[in-house]
């Protein structure tokens, strides 16, 4: 049996298959060339052009994320970011009770699972400053992209600001002031990280699971390991795709 | 008749009994056409941006109203900010009468504040008991239509919540909302029953959501309690003549504990899996939301409103979320 899994983000696309429970393929588009290159516009709804996107024959398909109420996907079910992250997660971990940070690219989410089930969650405050638009948009300030902001955790200075763009004059405020550019992408980290504080220490937990593009930022899990009393930080093997791996998880689970 | 407007639930009796209409001003600017053109108008004439919308829709509400010249502004028990309020009003020529319902030596000071409204409005606690009577029918009704909602299954969370809520002011007219009220329930007992497995409790001031209540039921849960404006009912105190001792039982403007108490047994009474509480953005009742989540013993799920209109995107996944969850 072949499973979809479309997780439809605010910035990005993730599209994985499962063949015989196992995991097949993935695809990630941005957001605004998917809806542009792959959908069709039909009454008022938006259709997925599958021939297009060349993935084969799907005898289930599970969608969530921004975007699963306005996307009409022939024959699928949605279902919630918060249920899809949870089935990815214990999927990719096996772990049974953790605590999940899913940064993506237009909000955070912590939710708390105890044997395998949902307890309790949280979202961010409105404001964009958790999430990975937020290290984007600093990241361009002081000239470089997220991935090379990524590796830098030591001496960072301290960004008070709690509005996402207040924070980018104070940054700039900061390279007047003469602050090195590894210093300056350790700060930008580090007030990203402060804003996620709060949220996970909520639902202490051993292990605290990190998924969605932002996972791939070192420094943030550096800050995790040495500021919060979880043991463990994980990050499964694929924190992107998780979403539309849960999505694959609860077709394969039901 | 003349209308007079008020801030929050005031014995109403009293307004009732001197032959005059009162107006729930909170109902005023919800029910406006453009609510947000409202607080844009508040925001204009200087209020914060940062203040309860409540506040800035009622300062609008009554400026628009051409018929609306004096106004009951609860001072003590709702809100702080009322007291800035009736000063600005005042500025515009809005003629304020305070009332508190006091903390501290309730009975005793509730008595004073009761018979000084009754001054004001130059009638006598018989007169207003006679009409106590008269609404009491009424308020029968609201707790009929409750169980409606909660014992039988049948009304609507919405319709409970919109009547519950209209009881402040009864719509300014009791006649006519006994008749309407009865109409709904004939039509309402006519229905089966809906069978939605997931209940849910609601607490803390109404919703400036507009479909709230749709949206939970949308998603397999109905809501069959609301604290707040069960309360504005004052089911509690049907067949209770003497008005001090009814706004005594109200318990919304006075400790949390007595909510707390208020809100445990009617989990309890109506079987209910887990609660929504509201609070609306920057009002001291998000402070106590601490307190709630850890007295109260169900899942709870805080939810913050502060512009009128839909439930917004991440409101609503924060709700289905919480709704799965539970299932």
């Amino acid at each position: 049996m072949m499973v979809l899994g479309f997780d439809i983000g605010s910035r990005a696309v993730k599209l994985v298959s499962f063949y015989e429970g196992v995991f097949q393929k993935s695809l990630i588009f941005d957001t605004f060339d998917f809806y542009r290159n792959y959908c069709t516009y039909m009454e008022g709804k938006i259709f997925v052009d599958f021939e297009k996107l060349d993935i084969g024959k799907a005898d289930r398909i599970v969608s969530t994320g921004y975007g699963r109420n306005n996307i009409n996907i022939n024959g699928s079910e949605t279902i919630t970011e918060i249920k899809a992250h949870t089935f990815g997660a214990i999927g990719q971990t096996g772990l049974k009770e953790f605590t999940l940070l899913d940064v993506g690219g237009q909000d955070s989410k912590v939710v708390h699972i105890k044997n395998k089930r949902i307890m309790d969650m949280i979202l961010n405050d409105k404001c964009a400053a958790s999430c990975g638009r937020y290290l984007e948009n600093m990241a361009k300030v002081i000239g470089l992209s997220v991935g090379e902001i990524a590796g830098y955790s030591q001496n960072p200075a301290e960004l008070s600001s709690t509005c996402a763009v207040f924070a980018e004059s104070e940054l700039i405020g900061k390279i007047s002031e003469g602050y090195t550019a590894e210093v300056l992408a350790a700060s930008i980290n580090y007030s990203l990280f402060k804003r996620i504080k709060p949220l996970i220490e909520r639902f202490p937990a051993e292990s605290v699971v990190v998924t969605g593009g932002v996972a791939a930022n070192n420094a943030l899990l550096e800050f995790i390991k040495a500021e919060t009393d979880f043991k463990e930080v994980i990050v499964p093997q694929y924190p992107q795709l998780n979403g539309a791996i849960g999505c694959c998880v609860y077709a394969l689970d039901k | 008749m003349k209308k007079i407007g008020f801030t929050t639930s005031i014995p109403v009796e009293i307004v009732f009994a001197a032959g005059m209409i009162p107006v729930d001003l909170n109902n005023v600017f919800i029910t406006a056409k453009s609510p947000e053109r409202n607080i844009e108008q508040a925001e204009n004439a200087g209020f914060p941006r940062n203040t309860c919308a409540w506040i800035k829709g009622i300062y609008s509400g009554v400026i628009n109203c051409e018929d609306i010249d004096t106004i009951i502004g609860v001072v003590e028990g709702d809100c702080s900010n009322t007291k800035a309020l009736l000063e600005v009003l005042e500025l515009k020529g809005i003629k304020s009468i305070p009332f508190s319902y006091p903390g501290t030596d309730t009975a005793e000071k509730l008595k004073l504040e009761i018979k000084r409204l009754c001054e004001y409005f130059n009638v006598n606690l018989d007169e207003c008991s006679k009409v106590k009577v008269e609404l009491d029918k009424i308020r029968e009704k609201l707790a009929y239509l409750d169980e409606l909602t909660w014992k039988h299954n049948k009304a609507t969370g919405f319709e409970n919540h919109l009547w519950q809520v209209s009881s402040s002011d009864f719509n300014g007219d009791y006649t006519v909302f006994s008749k309407d009220i009865t109409d709904l329930i004939d039509k309402i007992e006519a229905r089966d029953e809906n069978k939605s497995k997931l209940r849910l409790g609601y607490i803390g001031v109404p919703p400036i959501y507009t479909d709230l209540y749709d949206f939970v039921e949308e998603k397999g849960a109905r809501i069959v309690y609301n604290e707040v404006q069960r309360q504005f009912t004052m089911a509690d105190s049907i067949g209770i003549r003497d008005l001090v001792e009814v706004y005594s039982n109200f318990t919304y403007p006075y400790s949390l504990n007595g909510r707390l108490n208020d809100i445990k047994k009617q989990i309890e009474i109506r079987n209910i899996d887990a609660v929504i509480h509201y609070t609306q953005s920057f009002c001291f009742r998000g402070i106590e939301d601490i307190v709630i989540r850890k007295e109260l013993g169900v899942p709870t799920l805080t939810l913050e409103g502060d512009k009128p209109g839909n439930v917004d995107a991440r409101t609503r996944l924060r709700i289905e979320a919480f709704i799965e969850m539970l299932k």
